[in-house]
């Protein structure tokens, strides 16, 4: 192994508060995951055609592409690709340049990995552009200024101690432990940041073939801040990231969110089909979407292509043992550099974009234990695909080229001359007996020995002598064999095993009997019920009321608050009469963005039982800042328009035809410092529902 | 007619634990199985084929194929990774050689692990086993995650009498052996290793069961070296009491 490896291993290990910071991350995020997925009725079936979408999209990449880009261009977006890093940089520097005014440029930034895949904010600091991370944990390590070490929480290797610290020094604020209060100081000063920003840049979790659909995840509400409010949004995008039809997006939105962060569904989901439309009140008038390869193609033709199915949800990362003993942090190619994606899928990728030369090294720090595989929503095969890295099938198959294996060279005598032995029984037969001699002669008081610490087993544990007569030597004999012997293994447990009671044929109760997965009983939790349960489990509230009662039921609402302003859709989203109700009750009501209103009412085109989640269009009257904005965000849902899951929504003509659409699962969170559960970041930190039937 | 088995004891089994592999012999003969040891065998070729030694690993694979070619009926192997090489690594091994990937196929399809074999196989779990004590289990991960084997198992060590089994916590989480990984690795996989010893102490069991020699020569080298009462033993040697 590389010593710029070795030496950030051992850092890693030595380094307690990463550590503790680990642990955490694995525990909760493995618990949250499992718990998550226990909620769906096949998981496992979910996982194999979710497996079978992907590998529909890599096989016939070019065929979607075309489709998808035929239609996200045809809806108004500007279509640029990058065949690598270097052209995608240029690209989003020229559309800083071209569009932004003189004079300083700030571009607010939601979490993408492949931003840091192409070194973007280097670029854009170089060319006197300020980049503003504004994903919760992406903006700590940028004022760390360093990588993230996960890829979806990227401060996932720090302590609150050090990121109070941290916004102590660098933002002047009082030191505190309170994350909650950390959270509200990136709030404020992030809001600057999205409110003067004239470029917002996003990543794209998925693009729809089908729809032209670019598809954003987020749980801050900082996604849909860059999305919607600066005058220029970039959407930066793999071009493996596809999936043919929104029909499979519901899948993988069942899956994704799960296997990440155990949840059902991000708070956000934004669909985003165009820049905003004549009569809007908002959304981005330009908006562009930069495609990029950077290696991704050549990957397809590689024995390592599966890795592109990869949906970026980072569960590999917290399932991996290695992992979670050594950190992202950790993942370092031969010359120290950081492997921007870390983990298994990480040390996957970056041998396969970066090169086995530089980062082949990484797949070797794996048991193959399988958890990866496991943890996997789109079951990648990733032990299989780490051990074709390790034999060095990277490159295309040719028979000009042959696979070079990237093993320590000691390693490679060693297996050599044990497969040597292997393939010639008489020999091997000789090996054990004279290793099981040699052994007696090393220790012939003990049926243990300690190998020198360099062989890397007797630095910390011990290894039991080999048998002078192994079994197969044995085998003829066998019914004649000493079993106690003495000194052997099994003595030696029998000795220690206490006697046995007497043997009767009935069999105990079985505690260990696998346990199965338990399936909720869902009889009569439907509708609206259902709706109500699982949006109050994430902290909204729902209020049932007639049509007559509504506009007193949040008058009520409002006076308690002390609010006087809103910011509201127009009448034409709204049941009759509501909107005169309220400004007869002395609430001033504004259809345009502004910050300084504290609370916010929408309609929703429909409500999604399964997953309490709102679903609300853009469009002329509108706004999506009305649910964004402000504090509070108040939303008039008709009992009718629950439906019971997603696919039953994406198939709404509202849902393809609106310029975006926002999918609203309770109020804004986060759980980027220590994995603690803060409400109320960016988005609203309250989310009513008056459900109107 | 009692059915006859292709037993491949493995090369750690052999070497290191010839009593265990006697155990093995005991708990299919108690569950009325004939047990033949065919000639010839060594390793399956999972060493040279986790440390990427593909080249190494097809000969060993070539040569245990042969092996078994020459002895009819199931192949039954007491160790969850060795039986996970053959089955699921064997045919990815060969994917392009005409010849042997029908070859490599045909042994992955009569080839079980020894709990997955008594339990899913022949339908047997009590073997009229007894021991008095508290056991725990460790699963090891070819056996969970390759082989998708983890009832039998469990299902086999209920049956014990007189055996009390407590959950052992992160049961499923790796000790840290993965086999070359331990040698690469020395720092990691201890830090790993150290967890499952701890989870092993808090279960107050004497003994950890487990299905590999891997882990079980993993987890019982910290132990030894530690002085820890503690140890982990084959199935077998519980089954064949």
């Amino acid at each position: 192994m590389p010593n710029s490896f070795h030496k950030a291993i051992k850092s890693a290990l030595a380094d307690e508060n990463l550590q503790a910071a680990l642990d955490g991350n694995a525990e909760r995020r493995t618990q949250g995951r499992l718990t998550a997925f226990a909620s769906l009725p096949d998981a496992q079936a979910m996982r194999q055609r979710a497996h079978a979408v992907r590998a529909e999209v890599i096989e016939h990449l070019d065929r979607y592409l075309e489709q998808f880009l035929t239609q996200v261009q045809a809806h108004g977006i500007v279509v640029h690709q990058a065949a690598d890093a270097a052209q995608a940089v240029k690209i989003i520097l020229d559309i800083a340049h071209s569009r932004a005014p003189a004079g300083p440029i700030t571009l607010a930034k939601s979490k993408t990995m492949l931003s840091e895949e192409i070194h973007l904010n280097h670029a854009l600091e170089q060319a006197g552009i300020r980049p503003v991370e504004t994903d919760l944990g992406e903006y700590i390590v940028q004022l760390r200024g360093e990588p993230p070490s996960h890829i979806i929480t990227p401060a996932v290797h720090l302590r609150r101690q050090q990121v109070g610290q941290l916004f102590h020094e660098k933002l002047g604020v009082p030191y505190t432990e309170e994350i909650s209060e950390m959270t509200n100081t990136a709030r404020r000063t992030l809001r600057q940041a999205f409110l003067g920003a004239q470029i917002g840049l996003s990543g794209v979790n998925f693009g729809v073939a089908e729809t032209g659909t670019l598809v954003l995840m987020t749980n801050e509400g900082n996604g849909r801040m860059v999305t919607t409010l600066p005058p220029v949004h970039i959407a930066l995008m793999g071009m493996e990231r596809l999936v043919p039809s929104l029909d499979d997006l519901a899948l993988m939105m069942a899956l994704l969110p799960r296997a990440g962060t155990g949840q059902k569904i991000t708070v956000y989901v934004s669909l985003i089909h165009s820049p905003r439309r004549p009569g809007e009140s908002d959304g981005p008038r330009e908006r562009h979407l930069v495609l990029v390869d950077n290696g991704r193609s050549a990957i397809r033709q590689t024995p390592l292509s599966e890795v592109l199915y990869c949906i970026r949800c980072g569960a590999c990362l917290n399932a991996c043992p290695v992992f979670r003993e050594i950190g992202g942090h950790a993942y370092v190619g031969k010359q120290g550099e950081y492997s921007i994606y870390p983990g298994p899928v990480g040390a996957v990728l970056s041998a396969a974009l970066f090169g086995a030369s530089e980062f082949g090294h990484l797949a070797r720090a794996s048991s193959l234990c399988g958890a990866c595989k496991e943890a996997c929503p789109v079951d990648i095969d990733l032990p299989k695909l780490l051990l074709r890295v390790r034999a060095g099938e990277v490159s295309p198959v040719t028979p000009a080229k042959k696979a070079v294996p990237n093993a320590p060279r000691t390693l490679k005598l060693g297996i050599r001359a044990f497969s040597l032995a292997a393939t010639h029984p008489r020999l091997f037969g000789i090996a054990q007996r004279l290793a099981g001699l040699g052994g007696k002669l090393a220790a012939p008081r003990s049926m243990w020995m300690r190998l020198p610490a360099l062989t890397g087993w007797g630095a910390n544990k011990d290894i039991p002598r080999p048998a002078v007569r192994p079994f197969h030597a044995r085998w003829k004999a066998r019914r004649k064999a000493d079993a106690g012997g003495g000194r052997s293994q099994a003595a030696f447990i029998r000795k220690m095993l206490p006697p046995s009671p007497e043997r009767s044929l009935a069999a105990p109760p079985s505690p260990l009997m696998g346990e199965g997965v338990g399936l909720r009983p869902d009889g009569e939790n439907t509708g609206l019920a259902r709706f109500s349960a699982e949006l109050e489990a994430l902290g909204g509230s729902v209020t049932l009321c007639l049509e007559s009662e509504l506009a007193g039921r949040i008058l009520d609402l409002l006076m308690r608050r002390g609010i006087q302003s809103v910011m509201a859709w127009d009448a034409r989203g709204l049941p009759r009469g509501l909107l005169e109700v309220l400004r007869r009750g002395g609430i001033s009501v504004q259809h345009e963005p502004d910050p300084s209103l504290r609370a916010g009412i929408t309609g929703a085109l429909a409500g999604v039982a399964e997953t309490g989640t709102l679903v609300i269009p853009g469009g002329a009257g509108r706004p999506l800042t009305a649910s964004l904005l402000p504090e509070i965000h108040l939303a008039v849902l008709r009992k009718g328009d629950i439906y019971e899951n997603l696919s039953q929504v994406f198939s709404l003509r509202e849902v393809r035809e609106a310029s975006s659409v926002v999918l609203v699962s309770g109020p804004s969170r986060t759980a980027d410092i220590e994995m603690t559960l803060t409400i109320g970041v960016h988005g609203p930190g309250e989310v009513h529902v008056f459900c109107v039937g | 007619m009692p059915r006859t088995v292709q037993l491949f004891i493995t090369c750690l089994l052999d070497s290191l634990y010839p009593e265990t592999c006697e155990a093995v012999v005991r708990v299919l003969e108690r569950a009325r199985v004939e047990v033949q040891l065919p000639r010839g065998q060594t390793c399956c070729g999972q060493p040279a084929f986790n440390a990427g030694l593909r080249g190494d690993a097809r000969r060993m694979a070539m040569h245990t194929m042969r092996v078994f070619e020459n002895a009819q009926g199931e192949v039954v192997v007491p160790s969850g990774s060795c039986a996970g090489m053959i089955r699921h690594q064997y045919p990815e091994l060969f994917a392009d050689d005409a010849e042997w990937l029908p070859r490599a196929r045909a042994l992955a399809e009569r080839t079980y692990e020894l709990t997955e074999y008594l339990v899913d196989v022949l339908g047997v779990t009590n073997l009229g086993a007894r021991y008095a004590g508290k056991l725990t289990y460790h699963t090891s991960c070819h056996l969970l995650r390759e082989m998708g084997v983890d009832r039998p198992p469990r299902a086999l060590l209920a049956a014990v009498q007189g055996a009390e089994l407590v959950e052992l916590p992160g049961a499923q989480e790796c000790c840290g052996f993965g086999g070359v990984f331990s040698v690469e690795h020395p720092e990691i996989s201890s830090a790993m290793l150290e967890r499952k010893i701890a989870n092993i102490e808090s279960t107050g069991a004497q003994v950890v069961v487990a299905c590999d020699a891997g882990c079980i020569t993993n987890i019982n080298g910290a132990l030894h070296r530690r002085h820890m009462p503690q140890r982990a033993v084959h199935i077998a040697e519980i089954l064949g009491r």
